[in-house]
C-alpha cells in the first residue's frame, strides 16, 4: 500500500563556490536568485574551553556595541534602517564542543526595493567595520561598554532558568557530560565575569581574530568574482591560523545516572540524554537518523504514538540528535506522579526498536519525514548555511541530494545495528518542591 | 514598478469557501493552509438554524483543533506521514488554522487537508482522552513566564473581552467539552463560507483551484447566513492598572500595554491604523531610538525588550516591554519617554527612515513561505490582503503617524503586569 512519493531532485540551487582569500579566510559563495535577499554569514570557530567560553562569548556583544564608523548600537541600528531594514546580528552558536561566533547581514535586493545596488556595498560596509574595527580606547575595547555587556550576559546567562523546556534539556546534558567540554554553556559561566575588562578581552579579541579559523558564506543575487575580490579587500588583514581540534570527547556509559532538581512549577520536565556512538560523518549517521526519528522525530513517532496519543501522559515528547557530538535526547512534559510511567513506556519504544520491531509505517514516514526536511531547508537562507557549516565543522563534503539519497539507501536492518549503540547515560526530572 | 516580483491568484468557489495561490516556482517546497474565522474568543454565538444562544467553555477553539485530526479510522497525522508531509495546526485568538508543508505530496496533502478539515468526528472516549494532553498543554503554558505576563496584561486592559481568557482556556474549563458541543461549534464555524484556503509555493494556480473544485462538488451544502457572534460589551477604560504575581524566574519580567479605544473597522482602515501604531511605537522604541539607547546603558533592559501592536477589529493594544533588573522603574522611564515625545513631537527623519525598514522587512518575510502563508491567513480574517502592506506603508505620512501619538498613549488607558521572581 506504501507509494514511495520520491521523484528526482531537481537542482537545488545550493551548492557553494569555495575560494580561500589571501589570509586563508574561506569564503564560499553562491549566486541564486531564489531570495528576495542577500545573505552573508561569518563563523569564526574556537574549540569550547572552561578558560575561554565566557570571554569569547562576550566578542559577539562587545563588538555589536560600536565600530569606528558607527561608534554606537544606535548608529548602526539607524545605518541599518537606512538600507532598508538590513538585519544584521552576532552571537554564539555551540555545536559539539566548538564554540562559534557568528555574525550575519541580511540586506534586501535592491531590485525589490526599488532602490539603488548601494545597499550590499554599505552593508559590507557596516559588516566589515563592527567585526574588524571596534571603538576602543587606550589599549583596550571601550570600558564602559564591556562592563554593560558583562551585566547584560550574566542576565542572558541567569534567565535559562526562566526557560523550563530549554533549562531541563541543557541541565541533562550539563550532568551527563561532567568532565566534558560539552558541558560548558555556549554563553559561558557568571563566575568567570568579574576577571574580563576591557584590555585583557581585546588582547584575546586581537588572538581570535588572528588565529581562528573562519569562514564566510554568501548567498543571494551576487556576482561570485565581484564578491571575493571585495571581501579579499574589506578582510586582508594579518592572520596567522592555527588548526583546532576535530576530535570530539566519546566516552561509554558506566552505569545510567538519575539526576533530580527541584523548583516551584506546575509541570514536571522530564529529560533523558544518550550516547549513540555515532556522529555526524560516521557510516551510519543516517542510519542513527531514522533510529531518531523513528523515536520521536514528528507525529509518526513511537513516543507521539505511545506518550501523547495512547497514554495521554504528554503534550509534547520528542527525541532530538546532537549530531557534532553524538548525543541523542529525549524531552517530554508530564504530571509529577507520572514520572516512572513515562521512562517505562520511553525506554520500551527504545528496546522495541533495538530488537527490531519496527513498523513500514514507522520506518517509511520517518525517512520520507526526514528527505521532506532537507528539502524544504533548500528553501531557507540560514538553513542552507547551518547544513554546510555542518559539514565543514564534521569534514563532510555532501549536497542535499547526496544526503537525501544516503537517507534513502538505510535499511531497517541500518537502524537496528545503530540502535544497539544507544546506551541511556543521564535521567534529568524537574520536580516540584 | 514591480517592487515585489509576486503575483496572488483568487477563485471563489459556490458554496462561499475562497481560495488563494501565490506561485513560488523555484521552491521545493509547497505550504497550504485551511483556516476557518473561529478562535477564542468567539465564546458566545447563535446556533445556525436554531436560533439558540449558546455561551461555550473557554478554550473550546483550540479543543476542537485538535479533536479535527481524528477520523473514523484514526489519526490523520498518519495519514499526511505516510505521504512524507508534515502537518500541524494552530488556534489564536479570531482563527482556527490546518496547515501542511510537503515538498513530494502536494496533490494527495491538499485532498488530505480538504477531506479532515471537512469532517468532525467526535467520540466520547477520545474526548476524554485528549483533555489528558490538552491539561499538559495548559500546564506548560502555565511555567512559561512570557506567556503569563501577557495574559495577565490582557485581563488588567480588559473587563469583559474574551482577549482576556487564555486561548486554550483552564484545566477546569476544558473539564466542560463534550461531543455535543463541539458539533455546535464545528457546524456553526466551519461553514465554507466562513473559510479560506491559501497554498503558496511549487504550483500551478489552475491545478490547485482544480482540484479543490474537485472536490467540494460533491458536497451539497446549505448556504449559510452571516453567523451570529456575540461580544460583551467592553468599555473604552482599562479593568485594571497592574497585575503583579511570582513564578519561578531569575529576574522580574516586565509588560505595560495601552489599549486602543479607537476600535469597531477592519479592512484597509484597520491595516492603516496598524501600520501608524508599529511605526510610531518603532519611532519611539525602536533599536534606533534615543530612548532604547538610554535604558541599555542603565542596565534596565537589553536586546530581549520588544513591543508590538495587535489590532483586532472589535480591540486593540499595543505591549512594551521585556526582563529588567527593575520593573517599577522601568515603567517610570518608559512613561517620562513617551511624555517627553508627546512634548517636544516626532522627528520626520526618524519616520522616513524606519518606513523604510518596515518596507525591507516585509519583503525580507516573502523568503519564507510559512511567513507569507501565516501572515496572509491573520490579515485575511481582518479582511485586509497582505500584499496591499507595501501600497499603504508608503502613503502613511508623518502627520498621520504624529496624530497618533497624542490619540493612542493616553495614560489613562495603560496598563502594567510584572512577573517577579519568587523568595
Amino acid at each position: 500500500m506504501m507509494r514511495i512519493y520520491i521523484e528526482e531532485v531537481g537542482s537545488l540551487n545550493n551548492l557553494f563556490t569555495r575560494k580561500t582569500l589571501d589570509n586563508g579566510i574561506n569564503l564560499y559563495t553562491c549566486s541564486t536568485d531564489k531570495f528576495k535577499t542577500i545573505t552573508i554569514c561569518a563563523f569564526i570557530h574556537q574549540n569550547l574551553e572552561k578558560d575561554t567560553a565566557t570571554k569569547t562569548a562576550l566578542l559577539p556583544f562587545v563588538l555589536k556595541r560600536g565600530s569606528c564608523g558607527f561608534p554606537s548600537s544606535r548608529l548602526i541600528n539607524r545605518h541599518l534602517e537606512e538600507l532598508y531594514g538590513a538585519d544584521f546580528g552576532g552571537d554564539i552558536i555551540k555545536k559539539g564542543e566548538r564554540q562559534i561566533i557568528q555574525f550575519f547581514i541580511e540586506m534586501v535586493n535592491p531590485r525589490h526595493a526599488g532602490a539603488e545596488d548601494k545597499i550590499l556595498d554599505e552593508g559590507l560596509k557596516l559588516f566589515k567595520d563592527v567585526v574588524l574595527n571596534p571603538v576602543t580606547e587606550g589599549s583596550g575595547f571601550r570600558e564602559v561598554y564591556v562592563e554593560q555587556e558583562k551585566d547584560v550576559l550574566r542576565r542572558n546567562i541567569e534567565s535559562l532558568f526562566n526557560d523550563k523546556f530549554n533549562y531541563a534539556i541543557e541541565r541533562c546534558f550539563q550532568e551527563m557530560c561532567k568532565d566534558e567540554p560539552f558541558s560548558i554553556y555556549k554563553y559561558g559561566s557568571v563566575s568567570d565575569l568579574p576577571e574580563i575588562d576591557g584590555e585583557n578581552l581585546y588582547g584575546y579579541y586581537k588572538t581570535v581574530m588572528s588565529s581562528s579559523p573562519m569562514d564566510i558564506f554568501v548567498l543571494g543575487e551576487v556576482d561570485e568574482e565581484q564578491i571575493c575580490e571585495k571581501f579579499n579587500r574589506l578582510f586582508s588583514f594579518e592572520r596567522q591560523e592555527k588548526k583546532i581540534s576535530t576530535s570530539i570527547v566519546i566516552k561509554d556509559v558506566e552505569r545510567e545516572r538519575f539526576v533530580e532538581e527541584k523548583q516551584d512549577v506546575n509541570q514536571g520536565k522530564l529529560s533523558m540524554g544518550f550516547r549513540t556512538g555515532t556522529r555526524y560523518g560516521d557510516e551510519d549517521f543516517y542510519a542513527l537518523m531514522v533510529f531518531n526519528s523513528i523515536l520521536g522525530g514528528g507525529p509518526h513517532s513511537k513516543l507521539f504514538q505511545n506518550v501523547r496519543e495512547k497514554e495521554s501522559l504528554a503534550y509534547y515528547a520528542f527525541s532530538r540528535l546532537e549530531k557534532n557530538k553524538g548525543l541523542m535526547l529525549v524531552s517530554c512534559g508530564i504530571d509529577f506522579n507520572k514520572l516512572g510511567k513515562t521512562i517505562d513506556i520511553i525506554k520500551k519504544q527504545i528496546k522495541d526498536i533495538k530488537e527490531g520491531r519496527i513498523s513500514d509505517y514507522e520506518f517509511e514516514s520517518s525517512r520520507k519525514s526526514l528527505i521532506n526536511s532537507y528539502r524544504e531547508a533548500a528553501d531557507s537562507p540560514p538553513m542552507i548555511i547551518s547544513l554546510y557549516l555542518d559539514g565543514i565543522i564534521n569534514g563532510v563534503e555532501e549536497s542535499i541530494e547526496e544526503i537525501i539519497a544516503k537517507i534513502q539507501r538505510v535499511t531497517k536492518e541500518d537502524v537496528v545495528r545503530v540502535a544497539g549503540k544507544v546506551t541511556l547515560d543521564t535521567v534529568y526530572f524537574l520536580n516540584k518542591k | 514598478m514591480d517592487l515585489i516580483g509576486e503575483n496572488l491568484f483568487y477563485r471563489k468557489f459556490d458554496n462561499g469557501l475562497k481560495a488563494y495561490v501565490l506561485p513560488k516556482k523555484n521552491y521545493n517546497k509547497v505550504y497550504a493552509v485551511y483556516s476557518t474565522r473561529y478562535g477564542s474568543i468567539d465564546s458566545e454565538f447563535v446556533v445556525p438554524g436554531t436560533g439558540e444562544r449558546l455561551k461555550v467553555p473557554e478554550g473550546i477553539a483550540h479543543f476542537l483543533e485538535h479533536k479535527m485530526f481524528e477520523m473514523s479510522y484514526g489519526n490523520v497525522f498518519d495519514k499526511f506521514a505516510e505521504l512524507g508531509t508534515s502537518s500541524n495546526a494552530y488556534t489564536n485568538y479570531t482563527n482556527t488554522t490546518y496547515l501542511f508543508s510537503t515538498t513530494t505530496a502536494f496533490e494527495e496533502s491538499m485532498r488530505l487537508l480538504l477531506e479532515f478539515v471537512e469532517t468532525p468526528y467526535f467520540t466520547e472516549e477520545s474526548v476524554e482522552k485528549e483533555k489528558g494532553i490538552i491539561t499538559q498543554e495548559l500546564r506548560m503554558y502555565e511555567d512559561d513566564p512570557e506567556w503569563q505576563v501577557l495574559l495577565n496584561l490582557l485581563k488588567a486592559l480588559y473587563h469583559r473581552h474574551p482577549v482576556r481568557d487564555d486561548i486554550g482556556g483552564t484545566v477546569e474549563s476544558i473539564q466542560k467539552i463534550d461531543v455535543d458541543t463541539l458539533y455546535k461549534c464545528y457546524n456553526t464555524f466551519y461553514h465554507p463560507s466562513n473559510m479560506v484556503i491559501f497554498v503558496a509555493g511549487a504550483v500551478e494556480p489552475e491545478k490547485v483551484f482544480d482540484l479543490i473544485m474537485e472536490h467540494e462538488k460533491n458536497k451539497d451544502l446549505a448556504p449559510q447566513d452571516e453567523i451570529m457572534r456575540i461580544y460583551p460589551e467592553e468599555p473604552d477604560t482599562i479593568c485594571k492598572p497592574k497585575i503583579d504575581v511570582k513564578l519561578s524566574v531569575s529576574q522580574p519580567i516586565f509588560l505595560m500595554g495601552f489599549k486602543d479605544a479607537d476600535v469597531g473597522y477592519d479592512g484597509v482602515e484597520l491595516l492603516k491604523k496598524e501600520i501608524t501604531v508599529s511605526l510610531l511605537l518603532e519611532v519611539i522604541f525602536g533599536r534606533s531610538s534615543v530612548v532604547y539607547e538610554r535604558l541599555y546603558e542603565e542596565g534596565l533592559i537589553d536586546d530581549r525588550f520588544g513591543f508590538s501592536y495587535e489590532g483586532q477589529k472589535d480591540y486593540g493594544f499595543c505591549t512594551i516591554g521585556g526582563e529588567t533588573r527593575d520593573p517599577v522603574k522601568l515603567r517610570e522611564e518608559l512613561i517620562k519617554s513617551i511624555s517627553e515625545v508627546k512634548e517636544k513631537g516626532l522627528s520626520r527623519e526618524d519616520f522616513e527612515r524606519v518606513k523604510k525598514k518596515y518596507l525591507g522587512d516585509f519583503i525580507q518575510g516573502l523568503n519564507s513561505l510559512d511567513f507569507i502563508a501565516n501572515s496572509f491567513i491573520s490579515y485575511y480574517h481582518k479582511n485586509i490582503n497582505i500584499f496591499d502592506y507595501p501600497r499603504f506603508l508608503k502613503q502613511i505620512t508623518f502627520e498621520e503617524v504624529s496624530r497618533r501619538l497624542y490619540d493612542f498613549f493616553d495614560f489613562n488607558r495603560m496598563a502594567s503586569s510584572t512577573v517577579y521572581p519568587k523568595e
